[in-house]
């Protein structure tokens, strides 16, 4: 891609699951600053839990991380690629390359089956990797013990529709997972299942897992746990 | 257009034509789904979204479809009714009538329309007739009596059989007092029926008091207002008025041609005919003069006709308005719903969705709403194309037989492309939204 930096010679090339944040700055449409992160780095296949009150800007970060909201300054590196210095189609082809995404309330398109959702990506994808895309979905699904049977989603329990949603943000076999308040939704047993089933998906691959979470259990199984308060991220 | 393309285009078969005008109608459509489908399978959303508010999309789908179906079934019954209109004017070559209004005659000959009696042609115009050697037919018409709201209609036997063919049932008359009855007239073989003076309210029962006719035959269907008829004798019609016979004393029971010019009441009007087209112009030429007026019925309603096409070019915009406010309506409900799926595109641009794409489903989506409205609309037009022609055959006696022909196909076609266009709109309302503040929302 044209905005990936070149790699000097000599040294290793970062993962791309590496994430380095350096002076990030993130404004509101009235020129505010709404979060400022100094400097943040997450290895390649590290966990790291983001806390912090209701509105302090936890899912600003997220957002952030993931190029959904532009960059006022500073630098998002993922492995050698600067998110913050892309331009949103390039933004949305890293998201489509190397993150996956879950979200607290699931995000399901009911009227599809478990598959058409966990596969859904697909439909974007080139024709040739589609196939691909809908055996690995299975597999995941099947792997998590995710219903693949029913017609829809929108008769399934809260954790059924997590997992699903789980297999969703793996199937294109992501180098990162995003994840927004992922067991807010779900009972502790299903909480505990989903944070099991990710983290150990995670460390099959060496994926690096960045979670918004208020789950204490959750955030006591990640390598490492920030604060974000008032738009700043204390470490 | 150059002139090769121009000459391909003139050579190419009439139903050619019409499928390349329909295909070209549909191109804009078709450029656009290639573009939304081009390296992406938008389909099974689209086709989520499609579900998800079934009863809404419905709604809109049917509104398209109302649209659509008004519009075709409008101009398809003008066409239709102005075909049954010309098929009924077939079989009268040439109308001679006092010199006046020649619609007035039209009306009052080809569609036994009540209208203010038209003058008699005397013994001159018989004399004139009689004397043209090209003339193969010549059929005196009188009107002006009915019987339960049938008109009366007094002809020979020779134009009844120019008119419809051999009779469906029964026998040609064969004396006076004898009538056939046309296709659809509600009399049956064997009835005698009492004949009242003038038509309608103002009919009076009583002034043809003692007369009776009797039905002898029915003739087959012509398609127009005769079918509705009682045909009878002219002779007969003279007789009940208590004119003159027609012929001379010593052939009273004589019925039809040749008739005497001394002993002829007089009629409101003839058809001729010729035995080549030739003759019809010449015969047309001949007696369209001082004392008589010929013309051809078929031209007379071609006018008419052109007079009304300005009418119905206004029936055609209105069709294409109509669907546009419908299209419109539609597409302004769809830009609303578009924002309850804001989620679901957030979601889909989170997990890299190019912009592209959620364009993509929310064109194919509202697009496949419209389209499958203009079909339901072509069909809704096709079945209650039966049910108005069957209406307005009653209402005007006329065979009238409307189907969804290319033109309706076209409006539709064309609706559905304009439609599509439209539809850009909520998909472009979706493209532009910023997926991170749609996220927040939930």
């Amino acid at each position: 891609m044209k905005h990936e930096r070149p790699v000097p010679a000599g040294t290793r090339a970062l993962a791309p699951g590496d994430l380095r944040i350096e002076g990030l700055e993130v404004r509101a449409p009235d020129g505010r600053t709404i979060l400022s992160v100094d400097r943040l780095r997450v290895p390649a296949g590290g966990t790291l839990g983001i806390q912090g009150p209701s509105g302090a800007g936890k899912s600003t970060l997220l957002h952030a991380i993931a190029g959904l909201v532009p960059a006022a300054a500073g630098r998002i590196l993922w492995g050698e690629t600067d998110l913050a210095a892309l331009p949103e189609a390039a933004r949305d082809a890293f998201r489509r390359r190397s993150l996956g995404m879950i979200f607290q309330d699931f995000l399901l398109l009911e009227e599809l089956s478990p598959l058409d959702n966990a596969a859904v990506s697909a439909a974007w994808a080139p024709r040739a990797e589609r196939p691909a895309i809908r055996a690995r979905a299975a597999e995941l699904l099947a792997r998590f013990g995710a219903p693949t049977t029913a017609r829809n989603v929108s008769a399934l329990s809260g954790g059924e529709r997590q997992r699903i949603a789980a297999a969703r943000a793996l199937a294109r076999n992501p180098a990162a997972i995003l994840a927004d308040e992922p067991t807010a939704s779900l009972d502790r047993e299903n909480a505990d299942r989903l944070v099991a089933d990710l983290l150990a998906a995670a460390r099959d691959r060496g994926r690096t897992v960045i979670a918004v979470s208020h789950d204490a259990a959750m955030m006591s199984a990640m390598d490492r746990v920030i604060q974000v308060v008032d738009g700043q991220v204390r470490q | 257009m150059p002139e090769a393309v121009s000459d391909l285009w003139r050579a190419l078969p009439n139903a050619a034509q019409d499928l390349a005008l329909t295909l070209l109608l549909l191109a804009p459509a078709a450029a656009l789904a290639a573009l939304a489908m081009r390296g992406q399978a938008p389909w099974p959303l689209a086709r989520a979204l499609l579900v998800r508010f079934r009863w809404t999309n419905l709604l809109f789908a049917g509104l398209m479809a109302l649209s659509v179906g008004l519009g075709g079934a409008l101009l398809s019954q003008e066409r239709a009714l102005r075909q049954a209109a010309a098929r009924a004017a077939g079989p009268f070559d040439v109308i001679v009538a006092a010199p006046g209004d020649e619609i007035r005659a039209l009306l009052s000959t080809v569609y036994l329309q009540p209208a203010a009696a038209l003058p008699l042609l005397g013994p001159e115009a018989l004399r004139a007739i009689q004397a043209d050697p090209r003339v193969s037919l010549a059929a005196p018409v009188a009107f002006g009596d009915s019987h339960a709201g049938a008109p009366i209609v007094g002809t020979t036997a020779a134009f009844l059989d120019r008119l419809a063919g051999p009779l469906a049932e029964g026998r040609a008359w064969a004396r006076h007092g004898e009538a056939i009855a046309g296709a659809h007239a509600a009399m049956t073989l064997g009835e005698t029926v009492a004949p009242a003076h003038g038509h309608g309210d103002a009919a009076e029962a009583d002034a043809h008091a003692g007369e009776s006719l009797r039905i002898v035959g029915r003739m087959s269907p012509t398609g127009g207002p005769w079918d509705r008829a009682i045909l009878v004798p002219i002779e007969t019609l003279w007789e009940m008025h208590g004119l003159a016979p027609g012929h001379a004393p010593e052939r009273p029971e004589q019925l039809g041609p040749p008739f005497d010019p001394d002993y002829f009441p007089g009629a409101p009007a003839f058809v001729l005919s010729g035995e080549r087209l030739a003759d019809a112009y010449a015969i047309r030429a001949r007696h369209d003069g001082e004392g008589t007026m010929a013309f051809f019925p078929g031209a007379t309603l071609a006018r008419l006709h052109a007079v009304l096409g300005d009418v119905r070019e206004a029936m055609s915009l209105m069709a294409v308005l109509t669907q546009a406010l419908a299209a419109a309506g539609v597409l302004a409900g769809l830009v609303a719903l578009a924002r309850l799926f804001a989620r679901r595109f957030a979601l889909l641009r989170a997990m890299g969705a190019p912009r592209r794409f959620v364009l993509g489903v929310v064109w194919l989506y509202a697009a496949s709403l419209l389209g499958a409205g203009c079909l339901a609309g072509l069909a809704l037009g096709w079945a209650s194309a039966g049910l108005v022609s069957a209406a307005l055959s009653a209402r005007t006696d006329m065979a009238v037989a409307a189907s969804l022909g290319w033109p309706e196909i076209q409006l539709a076609a064309a609706a559905f492309s304009a439609a599509s266009l439209l539809a850009l709109a909520p998909a472009v309302a979706a493209y532009r939204r910023a997926p991170a503040e749609d996220l927040r929302a939930g």
